[in-house]
């Protein structure tokens, strides 16, 4: 490499950082500013803050609205991530280590969820969620976010089964270890890391979710996003700010967990 | 319902001991249009071992594979102490399998790995104590049994490996190229490993490589595959001393190999003439039919060179075109005078043997013995 060369090498990575840091910059800054706003005595969203105050969280807290609205996010969260787990652990084997005629397809709907306009399920969901019976109960929005979680779940256990060859399963069976023992005391082991990491997402996935609890739920089965969505129509307070930034504290942790929990699980 | 359990694993056992016999019948396997594994049929006696040996693609681990139970045969039997085991799911054949890349579970410790088949077996917690100890001591590895797999050599693993498949003591042991990923030294040492494993197991021992040596050293019995088929099947001293066709003389050790031009007929009761396609003219032991489309073929160290040559049946005057001397062995390739064949010699170095330098007349010669025919 000549010196030139290395000078506009030099210069180019330069630029990419700036450029990685101004995107960082943007994503950030907003919400630092929902975060900052959320700390203030004032009862309107004001920026930047003057004082420093946790009225707002105090309000959070005793709001029984608010209260219902944790609770039904979590079981919902909770439930909706671990069938898509079980969903996404069950189409990765078929799609990875069996091959199944229409391997292509199954894979390609299991993604779907993840880019497809989630409006458009919900528009479907709806007549069938009526139609079952369930609208307006739990297992209506359990059910949808089932739905949009099983791509996590499916992509990181699908790259944990392609990572080591099916020789391990294979020599468990000839071991005398039918398909059942060898998937509890072999695979099942093996993509452990990957399949905590996959229901992590996909709670996470649940937990922020606005459209499909929008269509699906009733008052009683109100999601925390659902209940910040419909104050922001009628009352604008930094409670909003306060609301939203314990969801942003809870999903980060849960980020944080699904880095660091796999790799705990590997090393022990 | 768990002493059932471990008392008809027990039974399995006993009559496992001492090793399966193996009669395989029209065994195939076609993949659409490709058939990996023609109709092939081999009996395998009980505690022999027995190797398979070929080119990659020739079949071999296909073979293996339907014996093992995870390749489905298309058609054909295989018959295990007189039972047919081919509609058996792989986890109730019994059978041991070590795999090139030893297939150990990374998860499990090296005790761990070697316990599994009892647990999975259901045999008492302190009699899988005492087998894995038992079981470990005899692959030498008692030290490292809370050992992770990924913090053994690939020896080590490969002993482990060897542990684990046997520990049930299955009745047959299929190894798929165990030394394919180890460097040549240690191969040497397991080679001798898995020799007196298998002695002291006394199981029936199905052994795929593509290395000759090591088949040589390993098996009772080779079947040499190509294309699918068992070409040839023999001691590795019939194989390498009558091999039936060119492949098998080129496969097993090295040959010069000529095709044979005109039988000019018999010389005697014992003996005939033949003329190799350029010219040359030799005399070999009847019985072999030596006429055109077939093949005569010499091994390197059946042929003499120096004076001693002069009086063999077939002498002929030569000349070196390269000498080489390897720790061992001479090696040279010696061109016939007025014939032009390039035959390929190797002797002994004993402390008066004479080095013949490129390019050097020397005296070359064999015995009516030493030259056999192959078919094709």
């Amino acid at each position: 490499m000549s010196v030139s060369e290395k000078k506009l090498w030099t210069a180019w990575s330069r630029f990419l950082t700036g450029l990685v840091g101004a995107i960082l910059i943007g994503f950030l800054v907003p919400i630092l500013v929902v975060v900052a706003v959320s700390f203030q005595s004032k009862s309107y969203l004001s920026f930047p803050p003057t004082d420093f105050s946790l009225r707002w969280y105090q309000q959070f807290i005793g709001n029984d609205d608010y209260r219902s609205a944790i609770l039904n996010s979590m079981m919902i969260g909770a439930s909706a991530a671990a069938l898509a787990t079980i969903a996404g652990i069950s189409t990765a084997l078929a799609v990875v280590r069996a091959r199944a005629p229409g391997s292509a397809i199954v894979s390609t709907l299991s993604i779907a969820p993840a880019v497809l306009p989630q409006i458009v399920l919900a528009i479907g969901l709806f007549p069938i969620s009526v139609w079952l019976g369930l609208q307006g109960t739990l297992w209506a929005v359990i059910l949808a976010h089932a739905v949009i979680g099983l791509p996590f779940p499916f992509i990181t256990v699908c790259g944990a089964l392609t990572s080591y060859s099916n020789r391990i399963e294979i020599a468990s069976m000839t071991l005398g270890a039918n398909a059942f023992q060898t998937f509890r005391l072999i695979t099942f082991p093996m993509i452990r890391p990957a399949v905590i990491a996959g229901f992590i997402f996909a709670f996470a996935a649940s937990l922020d979710e606005l459209v499909l609890a929008l269509f699906l739920s009733s008052p009683s089965t109100r999601t925390l996003p659902l209940l910040l969505w419909e104050q922001l129509n009628f009352q604008v307070t930094p409670e909003i700010a306060a609301a939203a930034s314990v969801i942003l504290a809870v999903t980060s942790l849960l980020i944080l967990a699904a880095t660091l929990l796999p790799r705990l699980d590997k090393d022990n | 319902m768990l002493q059932m359990v471990s008392r008809s694993a027990t039974t399995a056992e006993s009559r496992a001991a001492g090793g399966a016999a193996v009669s395989i019948h029209n065994l195939c396997k076609r993949y659409n249009n490709f058939e990996a594994v023609v109709p092939t049929s081999v009996e395998i006696a009980s505690g022999d071992f027995f190797a398979i040996i070929g080119p990659s693609g020739s079949g071999k681990s296909t073979l293996l594979g339907m014996i093992a139970g995870y390749i489905d045969p298309t058609a054909g039997r295989i018959v295990v102490d007189g039972r047919d085991i081919v509609p058996e799911p792989i986890y109730r054949r019994n059978i041991g399998m070590v795999f090139q890349n030893y297939a150990l579970f990374p998860h499990l410790s090296v005790a761990q790995n070697v316990a599994y088949p009892l647990k999975i077996r259901g045999v008492a917690k302190h009699e899988i104590a005492r087998r894995v100890r038992e079981s470990l001591a005899m692959v030498r590895l008692e030290a490292f049994a809370s050992r992770m797999p990924s913090e053994l050599s690939g020896g080590q693993q490969q002993r482990v490996a060897l542990a684990r498949a046997s520990i049930y003591q299955p009745s047959i042991l299929l190894m798929d190229e165990p030394l394919g990923a180890l460097d040549k030294n240690l191969r040497d040492e397991m080679q001798e490993e898995i020799k007196r494993f298998q002695q002291e197991l006394g199981a029936t021992v199905i052994y795929v490589t593509h290395d000759q040596q090591e088949a040589a050293f390993l098996a009772d019995r080779i079947a040499i595959m190509r294309d699918g088929a068992m070409t040839q099947i023999g001691s590795p001293r019939s194989l390498y001393e009558q091999p039936k066709s060119r492949f098998v003389a080129e496969f097993l050790g090295e040959a010069s190999i000529f095709p044979v031009k005109t039988a000019s007929g018999k010389l005697t009761d014992q003996t005939c003439r033949i003329t190799l396609e350029d010219g040359t003219e030799t005399v070999i032991r009847t019985g072999e039919d030596g006429g055109p489309g077939r093949f005569a073929c010499i091994r390197p160290e059946r042929i003499t060179i120096g004076p001693k040559a002069r009086g063999l049946a077939n002498a002929y005057t030569g000349v070196v075109r390269e000498s080489l001397y390897t720790p061992g062995s001479i090696r040279y390739r010696v061109e016939l005078k007025d014939a032009g064949c390039l035959l390929k010699v190797r002797a002994l170095p004993q402390h008066n043997t004479e080095v013949f330098e490129t390019g050097s007349s020397v005296d070359i010669g064999w015995s009516v013995d030493d030259m056999t025919i192959l078919a094709e």
